[in-house]
């Protein structure tokens, strides 16, 4: 399977408590959804990987999960390294979650110095409709003007959250100055974290966190 | 607002390697030959008798036995006639590993041989063992004519705990030495509140303190949410709220409304009263302890919370569990408090200690994982910072406490290295893996179906860990880098 594997990406996923962002990525990796009362809060970062088909080519999509509470900030801050995309997560049903981006955004620009990186903003619910508080056009203006992709979506019926996360690969693919240089870029991230083999930039292949793991060696 | 037995707990004795001695005198090199008619002669001469009823099944290190103990400022990882790796090791896994009879694979230091064949002794050993510390309690507490401690050897497990609970003054230390190996369901409650300092020892002030710290707890709570949820601070309750029902997700109580209501009482109570830290999320696993506990004497089992009926339970018994819960989850905080703080420096200093330990007993392992490029503070954050609850069924995890409050500082020393020897329980399945693997597999490692042997299996190795290396911080590294 790895022979095949075109690039591997390394994706963050970024937003307040609560939002959905480990909903968004089970239901990507393992197409399934479990109630709130099922599921443990995100203590730190969790990680999943897919192999995503995108026309025909396979990408390993490597996600790292981070906890909302700011609490954990110190800690998160340091997986920003090396992502090529971030999905920054908001609940549609909370507007304090959504005006909260404006701080995740700093957050992202402070760690994550690459101007390239892939940013998109997901709203997170649709399905609770009646609930809503924020629209899809208030939304889809406040990412076009963080220059971030836009995206809604609803974890538990699981409507758009394989193709959000397709359009953001789609994104990274289409920079190829993003994944397809191995010169280090600087991070901000704490030292305290830092990778030890000092690889901020994944290679060519290479993916993100996942420095030195065997599939950076598979391509073309 | 504390008792004054929190200094049981709280309070190791002065110099950390004397104290461990006298703790655990029975792990205490042995002097038979020592001539004195004191209080320690009997006790050695009863431990080493006990060693003479049992067939030893390994020799200790004669230098062990020769080495008097010392000045309290020997530290035995340099002082002369330090007993060998290998006899401190056999030492250590005799006195403590009840259980061992699981596959020790994986757990193996590069530089000491299997501990493997010692298994098959140990189990024997260790009721030898059991009945030279029944011994070693009747001579150590002779002289204070305290009825309690006067247990006869034939004496259960659950007839000892009886015996030294119903006396008028608990023997803290007799109780820490016999919680160690795990505190019988109906016993636990009460053993665990003495542990903590919350309880007096003493049994006249029991009733008075727990009715004045109850009191004191609910008025409180019951003014905090007087004015509603709209006046509290709601940051915090929002957190707590969005928390609480996704606490213990597999658990029929904690899904109960009542029960969850008074969850983020206790949660929201203890978060304002420590500004410093606040809520941090997976403080709220760590209520569930003591809450299930505390909860048993009123439910019969605690082991099954689902055949609880929460909305049968009156309120004066919630009101009982929640008060208690609360003051012995400030306690257990108030010693890992900086886990919690701006930036967790707790946190992050463990995770060094945790390292470095790891490498000293296994440095291939910590070499691949580097290798790999897995940074400890990847799988070991939350291992830290929920004190392994996740990892763990509810069940195990409470066996597992009975172990960290028998030890002195069970809960921010003694937890690195259960945490060490976790991972090294799967050191042979991780150096075959890769970083993906690796990741996702020590996010949720493999515990589902795990007793209170295999939790056993762990401390013991744990204990072992920290007799060979604490104490001992250079010892070690000096021998590896050589």
């Amino acid at each position: 399977m790895n022979k095949n594997i075109e690039a591997t990406f390394k994706l963050l996923f970024i937003g307040d408590s609560g939002v959905g962002k480990s909903s968004i990525l089970l239901r990507f990796t393992d197409n399934c959804f479990l109630p709130p009362e099922d599921t443990g809060a995100t203590i730190g970062v969790d990680f999943k990987v897919k192999v995503q088909r995108i026309q025909d080519k396979k990408y390993k999509v490597t996600i790292w999960d981070t906890a909302g509470q700011e609490r954990f900030r110190t800690l998160t801050s340091s997986y920003y390294r090396g992502a090529q995309g971030v999905m920054l997560v908001y609940d549609v049903t909370d507007r304090s979650t959504f005006t909260e981006l404006e701080k995740w955004f700093d957050e992202l620009n402070t760690f994550c110095a690459d101007p390239n990186i892939v940013k998109m903003v997901v709203g997170n619910k649709i399905d609770m409709a009646a609930e809503r508080q924020v629209s899809k056009e208030e939304g889809d203006t406040y990412a076009k003007n963080h220059g971030a992709l836009y995206y809604e979506c609803s974890a538990k019926t699981s409507l758009d959250v394989d193709q959000a996360i397709k359009a953001l690969v789609s994104e990274i693919i289409q920079r190829p100055t993003l994944w397809k240089k191995s010169a280090p870029s600087s991070s901000g991230s704490s030292n305290l974290f830092s990778n030890s083999n000092g690889n901020t930039r994944v290679g060519s292949n290479g993916g993100g966190g996942a420095d030195g793991e065997p599939f950076s060696n598979c391509a073309c | 607002m504390a008792s004054n037995n929190s200094n049981n707990i709280a309070s190791p004795t002065p110099t950390a390697t004397s104290s461990f001695w006298k703790r655990m005198p029975v792990y205490a090199p042995a002097r038979v030959y020592m001539k004195t008619t004191d209080e320690k002669k009997e006790i050695d001469v009863c431990k080493r008798t006990s060693w003479i009823a049992s067939p030893p099944a390994l020799s200790p290190g004669t230098s062990y036995f020769d080495q008097p103990l010392s000045s309290a400022s020997s530290r035995h990882g340099s002082r002369p006639g330090t007993p060998s790796i290998q006899s401190r090791r056999d030492d250590a896994i005799r006195k403590r590993a009840g259980s061992n009879n699981s596959s020790n694979s994986g757990i193996q230091p590069p530089d000491v041989p299997s501990i493997s064949r010692t298994a098959s002794a140990t189990s024997r050993q260790s009721m030898d063992l059991n009945a030279s510390i029944s011994r070693l309690s009747i001579s150590r507490t002779n002289s204070l004519a305290d009825s309690a401690a006067q247990l006869p050897v034939n004496l259960t497990r659950e007839e000892k705990f009886t015996k030294i609970l119903s006396s008028a003054n608990v023997d803290s230390d007799e109780l820490r030495k016999l919680s160690w190996n795990g505190i019988p369901d109906r016993h636990r409650s009460m053993a665990w509140q003495i542990l903590l300092g919350y309880l007096p020892c003493n049994a006249s002030r029991r009733e008075q303190t727990l009715e004045r710290k109850r009191k004191e707890y609910n008025d409180w709570a019951t003014q905090t949410f007087s004015k509603g949820e709209s006046a509290l601070d709601s940051e915090l309750w929002h957190q707590i709220s969005i928390d609480v029902p996704r606490t213990v997700p597999v658990s029929k109580l904690f899904r109960h409304e009542k029960i969850q209501k008074s969850l983020s009482r206790v949660l929201y109570c203890w978060a304002i009263r420590h500004p410093a830290s606040g809520y941090v999320q997976g403080i709220n696993d760590l209520v569930t302890p003591f809450y299930v506990v505390f909860l048993s004497p009123y439910i019969g089992k605690y082991a099954d919370p689902n055949t609880c009926k929460p909305s049968q339970l009156p309120q004066p018994v919630i009101d009982k569990v929640e008060a208690d819960s609360f003051w012995c989850l400030s306690k257990l905080l108030d010693r890992i408090q900086d886990n919690y703080t701006h930036a967790q420096p707790g946190i992050q200093r463990q995770i060094v200690k945790l390292k470095d330990l790891v490498e000293r007993i296994n440095g291939k392992l910590t070499k691949h994982l580097e290798s790999q490029g897995i940074e400890f503070i990847q799988f070991a954050f939350r291992w830290i910072n929920c004190l392994l609850v996740r990892e763990f069924s509810l069940n195990n995890t409470v066996r597992m406490w009975d172990t960290y409050l028998a030890e002195t500082d069970g809960f921010s020393e003694f937890h690195i290295y259960v945490c060490a020897a976790f991972l090294l329980k799967w050191a042979n399945t991780l150096t075959n893996q890769d970083f993906q693997e690796l990741i996702i597999f020590l996010q949720s490692p493999p515990t589902s179906d795990w007793t209170h042997k295999d939790i056993e299996l762990i401390l013991s190795e744990a204990y072992m860990y920290k007799y060979l290396y604490d104490s001992s911080p250079q010892h070690f590294t000096t021998t590896q880098t050589q």
